[in-house]
């Protein structure tokens, strides 16, 4: 069986062994080794079988167990020996790594050497570029400061540039407005320079008209010239012929002015009563017509003054219904306020009362408040004078105390005085006994100086002795007198004490009550002073109101009123306006018949045409530039200047444009006054329809169908208001040539027929409308 | 018109009545230029007070503000006027568009020509703020005068002619040796359309 174990062991080593062999294969001696054993093994096995039949039994085990001993030692050998290869072929393979593991680390290292070099290089260039960076950096930085530097200095000089600028831009403003001045000066030289050149225009046209009528005239002239060599001609002959004529015609002449004298006279007679008659009549009339109108003006004004009554007395209604309003109010605080008699039960009807029973509440109040003080002075007092007490009780006490020490001290030394006293008394005694003794027993004149010396110092000191127990006696008595002195103070003080505290107390009761009215009082004062301040209150708002009034033009009607001149620009230029407005509409009617009458295709009826064309005349007029006022005192123009066709300011035309309207307003009131002889000289008909300055006719009342006499029946002086509308001046030859014209058929023909007026407006074919 | 109803207090005019009547003449003529009532060729310039001012050289115009003024004068004398307003009313309507309103108070003080001229810059001024006339328009002189001062002829009482709607500006005063001239503008606020 052993052997079988061996062999068994034996064949387990074997494949260890070839296992080692087959791991190890380099290692040539322990390759060598193995292979020796293996071969043994090999053999040995061989062997083996082969003997086991052969040997011993005993013999044979011990060899087999030696064997297997040595083979187990060679197998170990063996496995230590394949371990051992085993670990040296780790090791290999450990070398062959670090080898490797070097190498990839030399590897590494270059690498990173490498790339450590390269970094440095890049650092080193990274290093150069940043240095250049900064150079140019620098450099930079020094263009930047020359820039800076460069725009300070351009900064200055924009500054500069800009002072120059604004200068100039000033200068520039200042020669602006020199400019819109000399542009206003030279509108205005404009204007003036086209008034002259109108003016020019006119004298130039009145200068043609003047030439035209010398040129007239000269003619005129020359056929009289020649009519008068014809007549000196014939009258030589005639001479003789004419002085008998002449005296024919004289005789004649006289009887035919004679007959004529008695027909007149006859006339006059029979007329005389006939026109005394209708004189009176007249005179009535006149004077009837006057009252009319006088009391139609009284009529108009006193509507005016009642309108105006009617305004003051809507006015004063209002002022009523507030007033009422007010009263109403003022009554419930009356009646509240005399309410309060009842409210508060005393005796309060009118406000006097009220105020007097104020006034000694005030009083009453001023008495309590003097008591309230004087009390309170006499209670600070008594309290004053109570700690006054106070204390000097205190100090008393203090004092007492002391006394009774004090007396307590004196009576112990007295009684230790009586005590030593009578000590001394005894002693005395017993020394006078001895004394006597002494003197009883000795005998005198030898000791006697001695002893009386002794006798006298003893009775010194006994002498001494009583003096000191007197004065102490003494002192105590006083003592005891300022302690009976001290203490009949201390119970008067204790006595004035009671007495103040007692009396003390009474008095804060009597301030109680006092405080107690006070603040009543108080309390109605505050609401007193509340109503007062009010009052007050609404007393400003009322003056403010007031001032707003009078700052808007109220007044008070019963103290002040409002007058104004009857005759002002204002109403004068409403009267105008109203003229006008009358005269546009009657115009205008007079223009829709005469549409009509066109229309209708009838023949134009002489009176509507002659109507209409001074109309056309007026509204030439009208748009024309004024009218020249120079020949004032000219008689022709005199005429023509009662042509006031005072144009009305076109409505809605702005009152500061520089205009020039019909002038003819602003010309004075003479040649108004002037006109009525020149217009009873024949131009009513011309002009029938003339606009007349609104002053002449303002306050006459028209005589009925005879639109021609307002003309001249103007029976007050009046200023002339239409010029007080606004007008222009006076500046334009165009109607004078107008009124020149006018004036010369006016005295050519005494009695035009209303067909003229065309005629004049045709022989002016200068004048177009709007000129 | 930015400025609604501030209501300053004026100066009264102190002076002499003739003091005060010159400078209404000038006043209102310079009132009646500025305002435009009456076209400019109306008037010429004068020197006066220091200033170039306006004088109406119209002479019905001239005529009409002589006989307020002096009418003016005898009252200031007797001391029953209280105030000259001068109001501008459209011819048309007859609604009254501006009042320029002058407080006479009789007192005595010392007169200054000085105040006078600021009162004439400050009527010319205040154009700058007020409304434009637009339509045409005519002035009227009212006198507010004691209740039982004797109406002459020619002089009618009517009511105070306010403007609805009003706003009003005071203007400086100035004073003469007994009377004091408190002057204000009340024109009438637009009607924004």
């Amino acid at each position: 069986m052993t052997s079988v174990t061996d062999e068994e062991t034996g064949l387990r080593s074997l494949a260890a062994l070839d296992v080692a062999m087959e791991d190890l294969g380099e290692n040539t001696t322990v390759l060598s080794s193995l292979r020796s054993l293996n071969n043994f093994i090999s053999q040995r096995v061989e062997g083996g079988v082969g003997l086991d039949v052969s040997t011993s039994a005993q013999g044979s085990l011990q060899m087999q167990y030696q064997q297997s001993i040595q083979l187990e030692e060679r197998a170990e050998q063996i496995r230590s020996k394949s371990h051992i290869i085993q670990v040296e072929r780790e090791k290999m393979q450990m070398e062959l790594s670090h080898k490797r593991a070097r190498v990839e680390l030399e590897r590494a290292a270059s690498t990173s050497a490498r790339s450590y070099e390269r970094e440095v290089d890049r650092n080193q260039e990274l290093l150069t570029r940043i240095r250049q960076l900064q150079e140019r950096e620098a450099e930079a930085e020094a263009k930047m400061k020359e820039q800076l530097e460069r725009n300070r200095l351009c900064k200055q000089s924009l500054d500069m540039a800009n002072k120059k600028l604004r200068e100039k831009e000033d200068s520039l403003a200042q020669a602006g407005e020199t400019i819109s001045e000399l542009k206003g000066r030279i509108s205005d030289l404009q204007w003036t320079v086209m008034d002259q050149e109108m003016q020019l225009k006119g004298l130039e046209s009145e200068k043609q008209e003047l030439r035209e009528q010398l040129d007239l005239q000269h003619r005129k002239w020359q056929e009289a010239n020649q009519k008068i060599q014809e007549l000196q001609a014939s009258q030589e002959s005639r001479a003789d012929q004419e002085q008998r004529i002449k005296d024919l015609e004289q005789k004649l002449t006289l009887q035919e002015q004679e007959a004529v004298i008695v027909k007149n006279m006859k006339s006059e007679l029979v007329r005389l009563p006939k026109v005394e008659r209708e004189l009176k009549q007249l005179k009535e009339e006149n004077a009837y017509l006057r009252e009319m109108r006088e009391t139609n003006g009284l009529l108009r004004e006193e509507v005016e003054g009642l309108q105006r009554k009617l305004g003051r007395q809507e006015k004063m209604q209002e002022n009523l219904v507030d007033l009422e309003l007010e009263k109403e109010r003022l009554l419930a605080k009356l009646q509240s306020w005399e309410r309060l008699d009842q409210s508060t039960g005393l005796s309060i009807r009118t406000p006097e009362d009220l105020s007097r029973f104020i006034v000694e509440l005030q009083q009453r109040e001023l008495a309590l408040k003097e008591r309230n003080g004087s009390l309170a002075s006499s209670a600070r007092e008594l309290d004053k004078v109570r700690q006054q007490l106070q204390e000097e009780a205190r100090q008393l006490g203090t004092q007492l105390l002391e006394e009774r020490k004090k007396r307590e001290t004196h009576e112990a030394l007295a009684r230790r005085l009586q005590k030593r006293v009578l000590l001394l008394t005894k002693e005395r005694d017993g020394m006078r006994a001895i004394l006597g003794s002494y003197d009883s027993e000795l005998t005198p004149a030898e000791y006697s100086p001695q002893l009386t010396r002794r006798v006298r110092e003893a009775e010194d000191m006994v002498q001494k002795v009583h003096a000191h127990s007197s004065d102490m006696e003494a002192q105590l008595s006083e003592a005891l007198e300022e302690l009976g002195s001290q203490k009949q103070r201390a119970d008067m003080l204790e006595m004035e004490l009671k007495m103040l505290q007692s009396q003390s107390g009474p008095a804060e009761q009597s301030v109680l009550l006092s405080r107690e009215e006070v603040s009543a009082l108080r309390l109605k004062i505050e609401e007193l002073e509340g109503e007062r301040s009010r009052l007050e209150e609404e007393k400003k708002k009322l003056e403010v109101q007031l001032e707003q009034l009078t700052l808007v033009g109220d007044y008070d009607q019963s103290k002040t009123k409002v007058l104004h001149l009857a005759v002002n620009p204002a109403s004068e230029a409403r009267q105008g306006l109203r003229q006008d407005q009358a005269r546009l509409q009657e115009e205008c009617e007079r223009l829709r018949t005469l549409l009509g009458t066109l229309e209708r295709g009838g023949p134009v009826p002489a009176g509507l045409e002659a109507s209409c064309l001074p109309s056309s005349k007026e509204v030439a007029g009208h748009r024309t530039l004024g009218h020249h006022h120079a020949a004032a005192g000219d008689g022709v123009l005199a005429h023509g200047a009662g042509a006031h066709r005072a144009a009305p300011a076109a409505p809605g035309q702005h009152p500061r444009l520089p205009q020039r309207p019909d002038p003819r307003a602003l010309q004075p009131s003479d040649p108004g006054l002037a006109m009525p002889s020149a217009l009873k000289a024949g131009r009513l008909q011309q002009e029938p329809h003339g606009q007349l300055p609104p002053h002449t006719a303002r306050h006459c009342p028209r005589p009925p169908g005879q639109r021609q006499d307002r003309v001249g029946t103007h029976s007050r002086p009046v200023p002339q208001p239409g010029p007080l509308c606004r007008e222009g001046l006076p500046r334009s030859p165009s109607s004078s040539i107008l009124e020149s014209v006018q004036g010369c058929s006016g005295g050519l023909l005494p009695a035009p027929s209303p067909g003229t007026p065309p005629h004049t407006a045709q022989t002016l074919p200068g004048w177009e409308p709007g000129r | 018109v930015s400025q609604q109803g501030k209501n300053f207090h004026g100066i009264t005019l102190r002076g002499s009545a003739e003091i005060m009547a010159e400078f209404f003449s000038s006043g209102i003529s310079s009132i009646l230029y500025q305002r435009g009532v009456y076209p400019s060729e109306a008037f010429t310039r004068v020197q006066k007070y220091g200033l170039t001012v306006l004088v109406n050289s119209h002479p019905e115009l001239t005529k009409y503000l002589n006989n307020v003024v002096e009418q003016l004068k005898d009252w200031s004398y007797q001391r029953s006027v209280q105030k000259l307003v001068v109001v501008i009313s459209n011819i048309e309507s007859g609604e009254v568009l501006e009042r320029w309103q002058f407080d006479i108070e009789c007192d005595r003080t010392k007169a200054l020509h000085d105040e006078i001229c600021s009162v004439t810059r400050q009527i010319t001024a205040t154009v700058t703020f007020l409304p434009l006339l637009e339509v045409s328009c005519s002035c009227d002189l009212l006198m507010y005068a004691d209740q039982d001062l004797v109406v002459p002829e020619k002089w009618e009482e009517l009511g105070s002619q306010f403007i609805t709607n009003s706003e009003q500006v005071c203007l400086r005063s100035f004073a003469t040796t007994i009377h004091k001239v408190n002057s204000m503008v009340a024109c009438k606020i637009p009607v924004k359309d």
